[in-house]
């Protein structure tokens, strides 16, 4: 097992019902290979740096999970036909994790999530899904 | 003897060296990056921010993953 994260971008025409579809069936990749999901991150509406495919905004997911290369594979082509997924990028975050590990990280970023809350909130934290237009 | 010159620059330290050791840089923190990017986008040089070499490197990574993600501009001037 592997760990990766992934981020992929949705056009920002999508339904709330569409973008869970999609994110559903990305998840369901990585069970089927006997993945785990470590942390599942929706940065919601923001603005790129540059245009992509004519777009200007996009849904970013960040995706922290544990799994075979197998999925990744699969899932980056299920990204490239699907004309709804702007971009993604995978990055392997480490080469080897264990079942414990995975547990592991999975508490280290609760604890830290709970710590960002309580203090102030970060800049590009943007947990709000919609309406979050405070980037000009 | 040749006389002393005087230098006025300061000794530059390397930030992520005097903060945390282990912090690996990460192309999602922007708020970071953005301090070692030009206005224009483009990634600093390590004679003007100062960075060690090792995290010069890190973060030109860091730099050049959140330009493929759009976070950061390859070219023109920083979102926000």
């Amino acid at each position: 097992m592997r760990r990766y994260e992934t981020i992929y971008i949705l056009r920002p025409n999508l339904g709330e019902e569409e973008i869970n579809t999609i994110i559903d069936n990305t998840n369901a990749i990585i069970l089927k290979e006997g993945g785990t999901i470590i942390h599942l991150d929706r940065w919601g509406l923001r603005k790129f740096a540059y245009l992509i495919k004519k777009e200007s905004q996009g849904t970013y997911i960040l995706c922290d999970y544990a799994t075979e290369p197998a999925a990744v594979f699969e899932m980056e082509r299920k990204f490239r036909i699907d004309d709804s997924v702007l971009k993604y990028m995978t990055v392997k975050l480490a080469d080897d994790i264990t079942a414990e590990k995975i547990e592991q990280a999975k508490v280290d970023i609760a604890t830290r999530k709970a710590a960002k809350e309580s203090g102030e909130s970060d800049e590009n934290d943007d947990s709000d899904d919609d309406s979050n237009d405070s980037d000009e | 003897m040749p006389p002393i010159k005087r230098v006025f620059a300061r000794k530059k330290v390397c930030r992520f060296c005097t903060t945390d050791q282990e912090t690996i840089i990460n192309y999602k923190d922007l708020k970071t990056i953005r301090y070692f990017i030009s206005e224009r986008g483009k990634i600093m040089p390590r004679r003007i921010s100062g960075t060690c070499a090792t995290h010069q490197r890190q973060l030109c990574e860091a730099i050049k993953k959140a330009r493929q993600i759009a976070l950061l501009p390859y070219t023109g001037s920083i979102p926000r």
